[in-house]
């Protein structure tokens, strides 16, 4: 085992199967994977860990992406959380929506590759 | 005796001169008196001399007097000869004046009766005048779609019964009014738009016609969507001021949304189950789950392969889908065409260094920014790189070649008609055949040897790329021989890209 600090990623995504591949890549990869299967858990799961990233899911039930960050935006330290937004919406509105929360990034999931998606990730929170 | 002689005598003589004296005395006396007389009858004389001459002064006088007044007669009489000439002309004249009053007053009548004619017509032509015009008033105010005119100094002047309906004023409660004032233009949000950034501002001021779809906020401040389009009125050769024509655009709008959430959602729905194949295949391929056999993983890439494919289609799908709904936004910006370029082919060095292609790249000097939106000048560029290195072999050239174009000249084979950006891609592929070059841009339609070369294009990437051209103004054409290569060419306005407000941008 290396001697860093593993990163803390949270996976906030309503499709289980997307949510169960990504956990498993990201474990493999050597992360603390944190889960959430809709926007209410995944503020709350935020807000409890701190994870360094969060992959966000836009179309959630109970409380949509968006939603979500928006009102993580307004906690201290969910100001400055790391944000990337993982959606296979290509709306803009939506997206420009999410984008003026301050994110800086969204994929597209069907159009990146999951070990793309890690590079990113890791690429996000310097790692 | 001689002294009593002498006394006597002297006696004698004095008696002599008393008598003498007497005598004398008696003379003088009848002298004087003689005197008198003459001196009387000499006075006399003189008066009636005096009185003669008197007399005959007067009879001059009269003379004189008769003289003239002989004179003046004869001068009266000559004025009465005038006057009675001039009586008599007098008398001419009326006589020939009531003739011609007579004639006049005749005149008049006929005059009269013409003018009773002319007010009778008159009469009727203002009447019919009425009536078109109430007609055209009835034809105005029952069409459907609002109207509205202001003058040029944005009051009102008129306004039809649509445009009560729709926007709750009364006719009488707005004539008059600034449009400004009744007619508030608000945006999604019900925010109004300022003055300054109103279309009828721009109307007012550069004469020109506008259409456009804006929100239009009612008397009671509820506002909804409305399609309009604003004129100048022209009006022996100067201009009067704007008309606009509106309709309400609620259904149309909701349809369109509906359609846009539809694709939206759709597209969504379709991709996720796409994202968990490709996830969970690469997972497989990398070893993540275990060591496969070969056979195993050839099967695999074929499962992946196959997926990839749906995944293009479903992008593409959602691109034509937008650009039918005609729901892209155009945002033009001053964008570095050969910089974008340059990231495009940037994308492609992979391919391009597998195939063993000579890339070469060529622009005119000192290009300025052009007015392009780059997240639609990405998927043309995009389009054109792709098929070119697709459907070249192996060792084989493509080229770029970017530069302005002044009109009426060449581009290509084709003239220019007006000052362009030039966007050239060539390669030394297999060409399109004669036959097919015709549907070269349409939907879902591949070539044989394409077909044969790469089985997996959807035919839509030139569909797409034509549609984005048509949309902002550009021009796509191309030159081909088959085994020999291909040429596309891409023009667009110096000016650049046209803006347009829309949902949604390019995917």
């Amino acid at each position: 085992m290396e001697n860093k600090t593993k990163k803390k990623i949270l996976i906030v995504e309503d499709e289980e199967s997307l949510r169960n591949v990504l956990r498993d890549k990201f474990l493999e990869e050597d992360f603390i994977v944190f889960e959430a299967g809709d926007g209410e858990e995944g503020l709350k799961a935020a807000l409890r860990e701190h994870p360094d990233l969060i992959l966000l899911d836009i179309i959630m039930p109970k409380m949509d992406g968006i939603t979500m960050l928006k009102k993580l935006r307004e906690d201290d330290w969910g100001k400055e959380a790391q944000v990337i937004l993982l959606t296979n919406l290509s709306d803009n509105e939506k997206l420009s929506e999410a984008l003026a929360q301050g994110t800086y990034d969204y994929l597209v999931k069907s159009d990146w590759k999951i070990a793309d998606v890690v590079a990113k990730v890791r690429e996000r929170i310097g790692d | 005796m001689k002294k009593e002689s002498i006394v006597s005598k002297y006696d004698k003589t004095i008696l002599k001169i008393k008598a003498l004296s007497r005598e004398r005395e008696s003379v003088r006396r009848k002298l004087m008196a003689a005197e008198k007389k003459l001196f009387l009858k000499a006075k006399q004389l003189t008066t009636t001399a005096k009185e003669e001459k008197c007399a005959k002064n007067k009879l001059t006088k009269t003379l004189e007097q008769l003289r003239r007044k002989a004179q003046q007669f004869e001068a009266y009489i000559r004025e009465k000869e005038d006057v009675r000439h001039k009586l008599v002309a007098t008398e001419e004249q009326l006589r020939s004046k009531v003739e011609n009053l007579a004639l006049a007053t005749k005149e008049k009548e006929s005059f009269s009766c013409k003018l009773t004619e002319v007010e009778t017509q008159l009469h009727l032509k203002t009447k019919n005048l009425e009536q078109i015009k109430a007609k055209d008033e009835a034809i105005i105010s029952s069409i459907g779609d609002g109207l509205a005119a202001i003058d040029e100094n944005a009051n009102i002047t008129m306004v039809n019964r649509a445009f009560e309906k729709m926007l709750g004023w009364k006719e009488k409660e707005v004539l008059g009014k600034s449009i400004y004032k009744i007619l508030p233009v608000v945006d999604e949000n019900g925010k109004e738009v300022p003055k300054s950034k109103r279309l009828v501002t721009k109307v007012l001021k550069e004469h020109i016609d506008i259409a456009a779809k804006v929100n239009y906020l009612r008397k009671d401040k509820t506002f909804f969507p409305v399609s309009t389009n604003l004129s100048p009125i022209a009006f022996k050769g100067g201009f009067i001021g704007v008309v606009g024509v509106f309709m309400d655009i609620t259904k149309e709008k909701e349809i369109d949304r509906a359609k846009t959430e539809f694709v939206s959602l759709a597209s969504h729905q379709l991709r996720t189950p796409l994202s968990v194949v490709k996830w969970y295949s690469e997972m497989l391929l990398s070893g993540d789950a275990g060591e496969l056999s070969d056979k195993q993983k050839k099967y695999l890439a074929e499962v992946y392969k196959g997926n990839q494919r749906m995944i293009t289609l479903v992008n593409s799908l959602l691109n034509v889908s937008r650009l039918e709904l005609g729901t892209i936004k155009i945002d033009p910006k001053p964008t570095d065409i050969v910089k974008l370029a340059e990231e495009e082919i940037t994308e492609f060095k992979i391919q391009i260094d597998q195939k063993k292609l000579k890339f070469d790249e060529r622009h005119s000097e000192g290009l300025p920014l052009f007015n392009i939106d780059p997240k639609l000048l990405r998927p043309v560029l995009q389009n054109l790189f792709s098929n070119a290195i697709k459907y070249t072999p192996d060792k084989g050239k493509i080229s770029l070649d970017l530069r302005l174009v002044k009109r009426g000249k060449l581009a290509g084979n084709r003239k220019v008609n007006e000052d362009s950006i030039l966007i050239a891609v060539s390669d030394t592929g297999f060409g399109i055949p004669k036959n097919q070059q015709n549907k070269i841009f349409t939907k879902l339609f591949r070539a044989d040897n394409a077909w044969k070369k790469d089985p997996e294009g959807a035919g839509l990437g030139l569909y797409i790329v034509k549609s984005i051209l048509d949309r902002s103004g550009g021009l796509i054409w191309f030159e081909s021989e088959e085994n020999k290569g291909t040429t596309f060419y891409v023009t667009l306005p110096l000016t650049g890209m046209k803006k347009k407000e829309g949902a949604k941008s390019f995917s």
